[in-house]
């Protein structure tokens, strides 16, 4: 009986020593990961934080000015070129295209911005977006755009509006999109302009002048949208610089993360 | 043991309590003999003895071990129950949105970055621990070549236990300098200040130190918030584009007539909030000590001046408000204003009478005495200190200048500041104050922090609503049909106000060097933005045919940056001649406010001028 006593509490003792063992090294393990995932969230604040710093350089007004100058055919947006959302009159459900509302397409094209440069249909206005449609097919038909034509390629099966949808956002994956521009809407009002790759401009302009200003009858509305849609409310103003400017800004740069780093840490000039 | 017990001391003062015992020790050679209890001692035992001592033995020895034991149990409770479970440390998992940095981003309204802290690694030795110094040297060389190989040597081979060799590596460098190896030398987590935005937001930012301290701007002024809450970062006023638009276009003013400096405000007047806000020439923030000290001068809140003709708004307004004059009242502006030694005069004299709205329009010195002649001197000075010249603006900034006000304000300084001269303001009490006047008369303290959209804003009314009302119109007339032409953007009913003032050198007013400036609002039908302009010491082109005036140089200026940032400031366009617009604008240079009986000459406004440099304003004399 004695020895059962012993036996019992001897048994019990192991056992709960085992388990205090056990939870101990559980709990070291625990620790260990821990602290391994706050070194990571560590490094990772931290490159988070040269990431903006370095989407705010990359970003800097002046630069994407230069930066448009030199490789878009763009000019800085002029008050005319707003209108009130109230100032455009309704379309009726079953018409075409509205042509009355555009220049004809010889005098657009010239000052006229690209076609799939233009930014998207206001949000709400789909009948705008529905008269860009036939235009995505026309493009890719028209010989020399190659650079647009991948983009617009994808396009073609869908109507536009899905295809902008699944356009994909123009901010480089290794940027923040939202982080250094908190505006939700912003980062929103980008995406249509990612349908243009960088490198489209120049030769896109040549091949799509003939074509438009030539026999094609259906190229008319590539250009008349492009009038009406090039100035919407005046709400996304802000957005044309930016958007317009961001594929260039990151066509030339494509930095690694060693080397922006590095870009910015050269920047800061402490050594002397 | 027992058996040779002989008696111990034990035995002292212990009357022996067991009788049955057979053994009998010899007598105790102790100095204390007792010999009455010597008998009844005698039958003790030995047994009894040592069953005695051992008790005590055991006495003391429990004593001991309990002593002994009740230490341990205290430091143990101690250790366990009263110094925090004594548990290594707590590992806790790290908030998202903390930050590691030790001191706050700052950002604009938007949030984009101006100012953020990076963490770099430092190189530095113990050259104790470093053993052979020239070979250390030549390697760090080869991996940093912009060190120099006997700086790192004379470095290495000192007695210092620290040494700095370089400051904020790349990785690379980083990467380079690990693979050597050497022993002694080692990396240092450190932060650097890193402003993404560079010289454009120059002035307001400021900079650091090479220690993370702020050394200008609002880096210094807010250098305690920034440290306390590095988490939460500062959000300002400011609007990166609008600072773009306006340096950019300040630039071009600068180079264009050849000035040595100019600074540039945007400003909300709703609010008080300071949206843009340049100075130039400026300098970048990451390198503030290389360059000219001159650069780090911020014209636009430390650099007070004469302000010259813009102070014919205050001048004017003061007028209406005192009730003693109205904008239809006719001044006498031909002939020249004799105080003591001085004679006043006017830049462009027309040789008649003019009303209020004349004087405005034309910027007549004569006709501004003659007004401040009617107010008085004392109404002056109280309104030039509601307005707030008579001491700092209460930015943010640590650099804020105190204005140059005349004591004792005599008469001939009443008439000086009629038309802005004899005090000295900075641009930002200018257009603080001006904000003031076309607001509908609240003064707001201006920022440069973004105001929460439910927070209150400080007000004071200042001036009546009805002599707000009047100077709106004045402020159109000026750019319709007066000196600020060139300011015309279609769609924005821009108005505003020229300002010239020759500068002081010495005793003297210079002829040739001036300060030339336009305070443009829009759209004057209800003003929200103020847009500033002050060019220093512009050289007259033959584009201006000479002229180096505010209405030549600083209105086409602000012309071009009201077309800019209208569209961004989301400044719906009007037609200016919509009977709307007209009602609350109209002012004709006899003082009346009835658009409809002169609608031909007045309603048609100038053509459209594409505000570029090359525009030229109409043949009126600006001043």
């Amino acid at each position: 009986m004695k020895g059962k006593t012993w036996l019992f509490w001897g048994g019990l003792i192991a056992a709960a020593g085992g388990v205090l063992f056990q939870t101990s090294y559980d709990v070291q393990d625990l620790e260990e990961k821990l602290a391994g995932l706050n070194r990571k969230i560590i490094q990772e604040q931290e490159s988070i934080q040269v990431l903006k710093a370095e989407w705010s350089y990359l970003n800097d007004p002046t630069k994407l000015e230069h930066m448009a100058q030199a490789y878009l055919t763009l000019q800085p947006t002029e008050p005319r070129q707003y209108m009130a959302m109230d100032m455009i009159p309704m379309r009726p459900a079953d018409a075409v295209p509205p042509p009355a509302q555009a220049l004809p397409p010889g005098k657009a094209i010239p000052g006229a911005p690209l076609p799939p440069m233009v930014r998207a249909p206001v949000t709400g206005n789909s009948q705008l977006a529905a008269a860009r449609v036939p235009a995505a097919p026309n493009n890719t038909g028209a010989a020399g755009i190659v650079p647009v034509s991948a983009q617009v390629g994808l396009a073609k099966p869908l109507p536009m509006e899905k295809a902008l949808e699944r356009a994909p956002v123009v901010v480089p994956a290794s940027l923040p999109s939202s982080g250094a521009l908190a505006e939700p809407s912003r980062a929103s009002r980008i995406k249509p302009a990612a349908l243009v790759p960088g490198s489209a401009r120049a030769p896109a302009e040549k091949s799509d002048v003939p074509a438009a200003a030539g026999k094609l009858a259906p190229n008319a509305p590539t250009a008349r949208p492009t009038e009406l849609a090039s100035r919407p409310t005046p709400a996304p103003a802000p957005a044309t610089k930016v958007a317009a400017a961001v594929p260039a800004a990151q066509q030339p740069y494509q930095p690694k993360p060693t080397d922006s780093l590095g870009l910015l840490v050269a920047r800061l000039g402490a050594n002397r | 043991m027992i058996g040779h017990d002989h008696g111990g001391p034990a035995g002292y003062g212990q009357p022996g309590a067991s009788t049955g015992s057979t053994y009998v020790p010899p007598p105790a050679p102790s100095p204390f003999p007792q010999p009455s209890q010597q008998p009844s001692a005698k039958p003790r035992t030995s047994l009894a003895v040592a069953l005695e001592q051992s008790r005590y033995r055991l006495m003391v020895t429990a004593a001991v071990v309990t002593t002994v034991f009740t230490a341990i149990s205290v430091k143990l409770a101690m250790a366990t129950l009263l110094a925090g479970g004594g548990e290594p440390r707590q590992h806790v998992a790290l908030e998202v949105g903390d930050t590691t940095t030790n001191r706050a981003d700052i950002t604009d309204r938007n949030g984009n970055l101006l100012a953020t802290s990076l963490v770099t690694q430092s190189l530095y030795a113990d050259p104790k621990l470093v053993s052979r110094p020239e070979e250390a040297a030549q390697k760090l060389v080869g991996a940093l070549p912009d060190l120099e190989y006997k700086d790192v040597l004379n470095k290495l081979s000192g007695d210092r236990r620290f040494v700095w060799l370089k400051r904020n590596l790349t990785p690379k460098q980083q990467a380079a300098v690990h693979r050597l190896g050497i022993p002694g030398v080692a990396f240092e987590r450190e932060e650097r200040r890193f402003y993404p935005a560079g010289p454009l937001t120059s002035h307001i930012v400021g900079f650091t130190g090479i220690d993370n301290n702020g050394l200008a701007g609002m880096e210094q002024g807010f250098n305690k918030r920034l440290t306390e809450e590095p988490g939460t970062p500062l959000q300002l006023s400011i609007d990166l584009r609008l600072q773009h638009v306006l340096k950019k276009e300040l630039a071009a003013t600068v180079q264009e007539f050849s000035a040595i400096g100019a600074a540039g405000i945007v400003f909300d007047v709703r609010n008080g909030e300071v949206l843009s806000m340049v100075s130039l020439p400026d300098f970048d923030p990451q390198d503030p000590t290389g360059l000219n000290p001159d650069t780090l001068f911020n014209r636009a809140t430390l650099g007070v001046y004469e302000m010259g003709s813009t102070f014919k708004i205050f001048n004017s307004a003061l007028a209406f408000d005192t009730g003693k004059i109205r904008v239809s009242d006719m001044f006498d502006a031909a002939h020249p204003v004799k105080i003591g030694r001085f004679t006043i005069n006017d830049y462009h004299n027309l040789h008649r009478a003019l009303t209020v709205a004349e004087v405005f329009q034309h910027s007549s010195n004569l006709g501004s005495v003659r007004m401040v002649q009617q107010v008085g001197v004392a109404a002056q000075k109280a309104f030039m200190t509601k307005m707030g010249f008579t001491k700092p603006t209460g930015l943010e900034l640590p650099e804020s200048g105190w204005p140059l006000v005349p004591n004792p304000w005599r008469e001939v300084n009443s008439y000086t500041i009629s038309f802005g001269h004899g005090i000295s303001v900075s641009p930002m009490h200018t257009v603080a104050a001006a904000a003031s006047v076309i607001n509908g008369g609240l003064f707001h303290k201006p920022t440069l922090l973004k105001r929460q959209p439910d927070g209150e804003i400080p007000t004071e009314q200042v001036v009546s609503r009805q002599t707000s009302d009047m100077m709106r119109r004045m402020f159109r007339f000026v750019v319709t049909e007066g000196t600020g032409k060139s300011a015309e953007v279609k769609g924005y009913v821009v108005g505003g106000k020229t300002g010239t003032a020759d500068k002081q050198k010495g005793k003297h007013y210079q002829k040739n060097s001036r300060m030339s400036s336009f305070l443009g609002a829009f759209p004057m039908n209800d003003p929200r933005y103020i847009v500033y302009v002050l060019v220093d010491e512009p050289q007259a082109t033959a584009k201006t045919y000479g002229y180096a005036t505010g209405g030549w140089v600083a209105a086409p200026a602000v012309g071009r940056i009201v077309k800019q940032i209208g569209p961004l400031l989301n400044v719906p366009m009007v037609d200016e001649n919509t009977p709307e617009i007209l009602n609350s604008t109209y002012l004709n240079a006899a003082g009346s406010t009835n658009w409809q009986q002169s609608l031909p000459p007045v309603t048609a406004p100038p053509p459209a001028k594409g505000s570029t440099v090359a525009s030229f304003p109409t043949q009126t004399k600006p001043r």
